[in-house]
């Protein structure tokens, strides 16, 4: 692999990305607006049972964690990977769809890093919502953080984002072969969310479930980022959890390097590789 | 050094298609939800060996495999039978060695990101290229100049008008400084004068000036026989005929060629036309149906005969005689001659 190569096709994309994305003011507002409302929801839905204090004490009494912490740190992660999933999952149809992946795969390029770099720009542009999030919602709902180490809710930050980018490559590369990658992204939106726990604590899942709520990169990032955030969790207890990340984030990093290859070679030779 | 820049043995492309649905009712529902697939043979067994230097031209009708083997050679699709070389690298086995040998030229809009400039546009494939950041920036304010694009470089791309576009099409292409340009319809849907800047720059700058050698695809006959050394006429994805453009007219010199454009034709009656004694092809292509405008050629052993009794058949069945003249044989009559239809059919 000739590192200098892949550096410059890595910035020539995370460039272009950045000024597609700076290119459409609507999309920067959109995206600014877009994360409060859902926010507000997964919060303000619990209201229905009484006031949000109460609601939330009467959780904690029975072992669940601080109610808008809880939520606000999936809320958080979740929106990550949707970004990826969109920014980086549906990269290559988004080619597609502005007529250049035919001028993209006549480059002597990887395809693996222009799906990396894709994800690096998605996690850059909307880098802006961990803190506007964070900083709006203690304002709003008055959550107190309890953070006994900075050093370890960064590495719970970076590890979560290494897991939902590989997470996003990995959909990328299997996107190329399907002209349906938008919708299956908007499929896998609403089966993520619930299982990784956004708005509620895996472990009041049914046991089966759970099952499928640990093979989510997502749940073990809002798990991590919950206990280092909320329950002043350090290295030694979070540690586990990182371990999976990083496990994960190497299962889907060699699985999209071979489903790219397979799924390149299969698109050629269908010829549905620019096909809408 | 290879013998040949691009050459191509048995280069066959087939894609599955689905097969047209028929039945009603349930019968009809299920097809729909699998239907029966058919095989289209896009190219078919090709063999094409284009020397260094050379602007060869590959010249047929829409739908005739002009595109699919330009991707072929492009490492867009996979063959399914023969090979391919370009540069001397195998298009199957050395992707990644053909791709940094080649340039390639589409037609139409798309190709470009339209948010950003036309500099942008080309820095960005040039890093695609690896090429060192001074260079391609050098070598940007080198090429655009040589399409007259330096004062509109820093405006986004959707402000260009469809010639301009088609011009950052073609240095786009050269951005890596390739061997070897393949160019796919450059000149679509180009108006008269962008369609010449873009054939000069072809013939002059990168023929003349800069030695490239040239696959170059065309539906317009005019510019194949003025630009190219060489011309494969391609049909249902085969090669039907391959020489110089001179050449190919020759061999059907012997033939007259009447050309005609007529009103009020009602139906073609090639047929009719063509049972006319000394006749050897009759091809008649409607501009407006709807006033039954339609220009047609016929190729004949002896105009002088067959002139006056096809023109009394079309008066006899309507037809007003707009313009009538005996022309010299153009590619589009070689095409005929092989095929009985029109490269426009």
């Amino acid at each position: 692999m000739n590192v200098i190569r892949e550096w410059r096709t890595f910035k020539a994309i995370f460039v272009r990305n950045i000024k597609l994305f700076t290119a459409y003011k609507a999309w920067v507002i959109a995206t600014v607006i877009w994360p409060i409302p859902l926010l507000a929801l997964n919060i303000l839905q619990w209201g229905l049972f009484g006031t949000l204090g109460e609601v939330s004490e009467t959780l904690e009494q029975s072992g669940f964690p601080p109610l808008a912490g809880t939520i606000i740190v999936g809320t958080i992660v979740y929106l990550l990977y949707n970004r990826l999933l969109w920014g980086t999952g549906v990269s290559i149809q988004s080619e597609r769809w502005m007529g250049t992946i035919e001028v993209l795969f006549v480059t002597p390029t990887n395809k693996m890093t222009v799906l990396l770099a894709s994800g690096v720009s998605s996690l850059v542009e909307a880098s802006w919502w961990i803190v506007c999030i964070f900083g709006m919602s203690w304002m709003l709902f008055g959550v107190q953080p309890s953070i006994t180490s900075w050093p370890t809710v960064f590495l719970c930050l970076v590890s979560t984002m290494v897991a939902l980018l590989a997470v996003g490559v990995f959909f990328g590369g299997f996107f190329v072969l399907t002209r349906a990658a938008d919708q299956l992204a908007s499929g896998l939106q609403a089966p993520i969310r619930f299982f990784s726990g956004v708005a509620f604590p895996v472990n009041v899942l049914p046991q089966t479930l759970q099952f499928v709520s640990f093979v989510i990169p997502v749940t073990y990032g809002i798990l991590t980022l919950r206990d280092s955030i909320l329950s002043g969790g350090d290295i030694n207890t979070i540690w586990l959890n990182i371990v999976a990340l990083y496990a994960m984030a190497a299962i889907f990093l060699v699985l999209a390097h071979f489903t790219i290859k397979a799924v390149e070679r299969r698109a050629k030779k269908n010829g549905t590789l620019y096909m809408f | 050094m290879p013998v040949y820049a691009i050459e191509t043995k048995n280069l066959t492309k087939v894609f599955e298609k689905k097969a047209k649905i028929e039945g009603k009712g349930l019968k009809h529902f299920f097809r729909r939800v699998r239907p029966k697939k058919e095989e289209l043979v896009a190219v078919d067994h090709i063999n094409l060996g284009i020397k260094e230097g050379e602007l060869f031209g590959l010249l047929g009708p829409n739908g005739a495999g002009k595109t699919t083997t330009i991707k072929l050679l492009s490492t867009l699709l996979i063959p399914d039978e023969g090979t391919a070389t370009v540069n001397g690298y195998d298009v199957s086995k050395q992707p990644r060695e053909v791709q940094q040998s080649i340039g390639v030229v589409t037609g139409g809009e798309r190709g470009l990101y339209w948010r950003l400039t036309g500099r942008e546009n080309l820095w960005f494939f040039s890093q695609l290229y690896n090429i060192p950041d001074r260079v391609a920036k050098k070598r940007i304010d080198e090429l655009l100049p040589l399409v007259e694009l330096e004062k509109r470089a820093d405006e986004h791309v959707e402000k260009y008008s469809r010639g301009m576009k088609q011009r950052l099409h073609v240095i786009r292409g050269l951005v890596n400084d390739p061997p070897i340009i393949l160019m796919d319809e450059p000149t679509l849907g180009l108006d008269p004068g962008s369609a010449r800047v873009i054939r000069d720059f072809v013939k002059n700058e990168l023929q003349g000036k800069q030695n490239k050698t040239i696959l170059h695809t065309t539906h317009y006959m005019e510019e194949a026989d003025q630009l190219c050394d060489r011309i494969a006429i391609i049909d249902n994805g085969k090669i039907i005929a391959l020489d110089t453009p001179e050449k190919l007219k020759k061999k059907i010199r012997r033939t007259d060629i009447i050309s005609m454009n007529v009103s009020n034709l009602q139906q073609a009656d090639e047929k009719k036309l063509q049972a006319i004694d000394g006749v050897k092809k009759a091809v008649i292509a409607f501009t407006d149906p709807t006033v039954g405008k339609a220009s047609i050629k016929i190729h004949c052993d002896n105009a002088e005969e067959v002139m006056p009794v096809a023109t009394e058949f079309l008066i006899r069945n309507g037809a007003r005689i707009m313009t009538l003249e005996q022309t010299k044989p153009t590619l589009e009559d070689v095409f005929i001659s092989m095929t009985g239809r029109k490269l426009r059919d």
